[in-house]
């Protein structure tokens, strides 16, 4: 019985495998920004797109379309450091590798492994960590190559279902895998995970999927069954539409956030872990919306 | 006897119609080809469109601040669209050169200047620029966004870097040239040089650069090329083109020409004068004296004039020093085997940046160097990419006296060629700066060179294992005077003790950019400790410098001259104060981006040590 289902799964991916082969168009991503700085600081403030520690970029080249967000660290307050500055930095950088075509598509945890020793090239003496997540569509092959290092996330929706998600990495409860650059004396004592331990995925996606890529205090705000239902309401493939469902998304979590009564995900989580906590998490919001269109220039 | 001349006539004019008709056809097939581009690029009028191109590609380069598997501070930042201009500072997306100022020729490892430069060469660097389409140039823009005034000449290539048939001579021809100028603030401008026209299309353009006046490095962010892509048609101007190419051709083929012009001076049947003049009164010692004087591309000219000074100007002692450098863009085959007869005796030669592009054969330069080579004591071959394994076994059969060999940035020279520099014993100098010199050929140069003083391996990326290398410099290198690791990628404390312990005499030490150096082991104290006679110590980028190792500089090398320690949050004012007390002939001090010196920090310690140049760059 087992095997004669697996063999039907066989048979129907080595279908759809034909039928993607046939598919001789380009993919692109449609995509559109939202997000929210934890102390109400709304919309770009910083160099580049930042909402308050987290940041965010969405670039392009020949064969691919690339797009990441991070979460920078909030503790490096304490050691009077900007926490913005190396989650702004690394996703400048990745902008720049991609737009210079510094990269390989299938190869996503290259591009963070190379951003992350562009911020050690830098003459500024750079402190901080980032939790980070790269997706990159590979335009011809329909390939989606993403790397996630930590509790930020995407998630790929297809018929109202989510299809594909990253996988949340962390040491501990609230703890996620980071990239970090400490100062000498700190050394050892700060999480630092190397670009490698991303966890890296191949998927591959049909026209009208859509992309859902934000920093934990989306998911850590609303639950998958709130995010299917806004996506719901997205329509047609424009951006101007992605770009209103994006803010509607990022403006319920961000409600949310700050709801004292409501039992979020991150509550769910902190009472399976032993802590009495309830309602929202309050942090920066960021999300990237993107829907898989065909190319056009 | 008679019949023969009118069949050469008739045949003469026969030969003569066909030559005319194939350049009128030629001529015609030209015009028809202008008019197709015409028709292709769907513009009525192409001749007054302007392109405008940012570079596409960096071809090559002599020296750059960032790392070779990196994109901060490198030259390929000047590929593109501008990413800093007009803001202006000290950013990683821009294009960097090595040095600046004159500090790296007042430290120990400076080499002496060559005679005989001529006064408008001005270039230590260079950068060469690839553009998509060629155009006649209007005008040529760079972006310069830190510390500008470095650009000294602009050239323009007749080679099309993306097109298969190249043409038979490749020709450089100067847009733009001056002498360096001080530009006093570090802020970005947008230099605009008037420009040169020119009577060929060119996508290949090269920047010369001179940083001697600059106050801090240089930052060029992007390079714009405007032209057109036809000629500019304008009767007037097209005649003063040609004239002005008729100009340069024959300056560019003086040298080469030269040869056959001496065989017709002495063909002709000169009436024997035996006498010279006055300069008959004059000692020969003191003739070669003032011809010492000239370059030498006036020497050459000058022994077209007459006998004597023939006699003269190919006496080998004339050229004991010699520097082609100046004429790379014109040094090819011939000149060599035109210079040969008269360098029998050369001592230094300096053919840095000549023979790319095909311009220089490895069968030309090895017949040179055998010929040339028995008394070499020094050669430099900078950016010489016509360089390959054969030419460095020349050089290590040829030139057994060599004590100093300059190869930086010849990347393209395969590692295996590097084993031959083992065989060259007398080796007192070796500058592999961002070549791709191995681990097992670097172990047997350092074992069989034991006269080494001055080493340069600054951004060798294929060495494997930095302790290794710095081992056995500190157990065979006992003459070590200076060392460059710049940017080597894994040198730990264990190395640093070695080469401490075993290179006593170490005067110059460059760390810059080796993240794998750690304080906390004690590494910087050890060196300062160790090697009392540290005149230039670069710890550029190393975030764990602190107070304790300044304090140990400031307690044993107090003839430091020259400290980078750029980078560091944990180096204070206090710290800093004991050390320009004790250091009292420091005169370079870079404490760019260490945070806990400020501006004034900075303007106080300028007060106190007003002979000290104090480093303290910005990035907004």
């Amino acid at each position: 019985m087992f095997s004669v289902l697996s063999y039907g799964r066989l048979v129907a991916r080595a279908v759809l495998g034909g039928l993607s082969q046939t598919d001789s168009r380009d993919y692109s991503l449609v995509t559109a920004s939202c997000g929210f700085g934890k102390d109400f600081r709304k919309g770009i403030l910083k160099k580049g797109m930042c909402y308050g520690d987290d940041a965010c970029f969405v670039a392009r080249h020949r064969s691919a379309d690339v797009l990441g967000v991070a979460d920078g660290v909030g503790g490096w307050r304490d050691y009077g450091v900007d926490p913005s500055q190396f989650s702004g930095t690394l996703m400048r950088t990745c902008e720049r590798l991609v737009k210079e075509g510094r990269f390989v598509p299938s190869n996503p945890v290259g591009i963070l492994t190379a951003s992350y020793c562009e911020l050690l090239q830098n003459k500024v003496p750079l402190l901080g960590s980032s939790t980070a997540c790269i997706v990159v569509l590979d335009r011809t092959s329909h390939r989606l190559h993403t790397a996630n290092l930590g509790d930020s996330g995407f998630l790929v929706v297809r018929g109202g279902e989510v299809v594909h998600r990253s996988d949340e990495q962390q040491h501990y409860f609230n703890t996620p895998f980071q990239l970090s650059i400490a100062p000498p004396e700190a050394e050892g004592v700060v999480f630092s995970d190397s670009p490698d331990a991303a966890d890296s995925t191949t998927f591959d996606v049909q026209l009208g999927d859509i992309i859902l890529t934000a920093t934990d205090g989306l998911f850590d705000n609303m639950p998958d069954y709130m995010i299917l239902q806004e996506l719901k309401k997205l329509k047609n493939s424009n951006y101007e539409s992605i770009q209103q469902t994006a803010r509607s998304i990022a403006e319920q979590a961000h409600e949310l956030a700050y709801d004292p009564n409501y039992m979020s995900p991150f509550a769910q989580f902190a009472c399976d872990n032993g802590l009495n906590v309830r309602g929202g998490k309050p942090d920066d919001i960021t999300v990237l919306l993107s829907i898989v269109a065909e190319y056009t220039d | 006897m008679s019949p023969p001349f009118p069949m050469l006539t008739v045949l003469s004019m026969f030969y003569y119609i066909y030559l005319r008709r194939r350049r009128a056809r030629t001529a015609t097939r030209g015009e028809l080809m202008n008019n197709r581009r015409a028709i292709e690029s769907n513009r009525p009028l192409p001749i007054n469109v302007e392109l405008v191109q940012y570079a596409k590609e960096v071809l090559d380069f002599s020296s750059h601040y960032g790392s070779e598997n990196s994109m901060s501070y490198t030259m390929w930042n000047l590929a593109g669209t501008p990413n800093v201009y007009p803001s202006s500072g000290d950013f990683t997306q821009t294009a960097v050169f090595r040095t600046y100022g004159t500090w790296w020729e007042l430290c120990p490892s400076a080499r002496l200047p060559f005679t005989r430069t001529p006064p408008n060469f001005h270039s230590q660097d260079y950068v060469e620029l690839a553009f998509e389409e060629p155009v006649y140039p209007t005008a040529v823009h760079v972006l310069e966004t830190y510390h500008p005034g470095s650009v000294v000449k602009i050239l323009a290539c007749s080679a099309n870097p993306y097109s298969q048939n190249q043409p038979a001579d490749v020709r450089w021809e100067v847009l733009w040239s001056e002498a360096p100028t001080k530009v006093n603030s570090p802020q970005a401008r947008q230099f605009t040089p008037c420009i040169k026209q020119i009577n060929f299309p060119t996508n290949l353009i090269r920047l010369e650069l001179n940083s001697s006046l600059l106050d801090y490095y240089t930052e060029l962010d992007a390079v714009v090329l405007h032209g057109v892509r036809e000629r500019p048609m304008l009767s007037l101007n097209t005649s003063m083109i040609t004239l002005n190419d008729l100009d340069d051709d024959e300056d560019g083929e003086r040298e080469d020409g030269m040869d056959c012009l001496n065989k017709q001076f002495s063909a002709t049947v000169f009436r024997e004068s035996t006498t010279n003049g006055y300069f008959d009164k004059l000692p020969y010692e003191l003739i070669q004296l003032i011809l010492s004087h000239l370059t030498v591309p006036d020497l050459c000219s000058l022994s077209q004039t007459c006998k004597l000074f023939y006699q003269h100007c190919c006496d080998p002692l004339q050229y004991i020093h010699l520097s082609l450098q100046p004429y790379w863009a014109r040094i090819n085959d011939t000149a060599l085997e035109y210079l040969q007869p008269r360098c029998v005796l050369v001592q230094w030669l300096n053919l840095s940046w000549t023979g790319n592009r095909g311009t220089i054969s490895v069968s030309a330069f090895s017949r040179f160097l055998k010929v040339c080579g028995s008394e070499l004591l020094r050669l430099e071959l900078s950016c010489g990419h016509f360089l390959n394994e054969t030419c460095l076994e020349v050089i290590a059969e040829a030139c057994l006296n060599l004590q100093e060999l300059n190869l930086s940035s010849c990347d393209k020279l395969p590692p295996p060629a590097f084993n031959h520099i083992a065989k060259l014993h007398n080796l007192k100098r070796l500058i592999l700066y961002r070549t791709k010199v191995e681990q097992t050929a670097l172990l047997s140069i350092l074992n069989f060179c034991s006269e080494l003083q001055h080493l340069s391996l600054g951004s060798c990326v294929m060495m494997e294992d930095y302790d290794t290398v710095a081992s056995m410099m500190g157990a065979k290198c006992k003459k070590l005077r200076t060392l460059d690791l710049w940017r080597c990628k894994n040198i730990t404390e264990n190395g640093i003790a070695e080469l401490a312990s075993g290179c006593p005499l170490l005067e110059e030490l460059d760390l810059g950019w080796c993240p794998t150096l750690q304080s906390s082991t004690g590494c910087f104290a050890k060196l300062a400790r160790k090697l009392p006679n540290l005149q230039k110590l670069f710890l550029t980028a190393n975030r764990s410098v602190c107070d304790s190792d300044i304090e140990e500089l400031a307690a044993n090398c107090t003839n430091l001259r020259q400290l980078d320690i750029l980078g560091t949050r944990m180096v204070s004012p206090a710290s800093l104060r004991k050390l320009l007390e004790s250091c009292k002939d420091l005169s370079l001090l870079d404490v760019s981006f260490c945070s806990q010196i400020d501006n004034r920090v900075v303007l106080e310690l300028n007060a106190n040590f007003p002979n000290v140049f104090i480093k303290k760059s910005f990035t907004q």
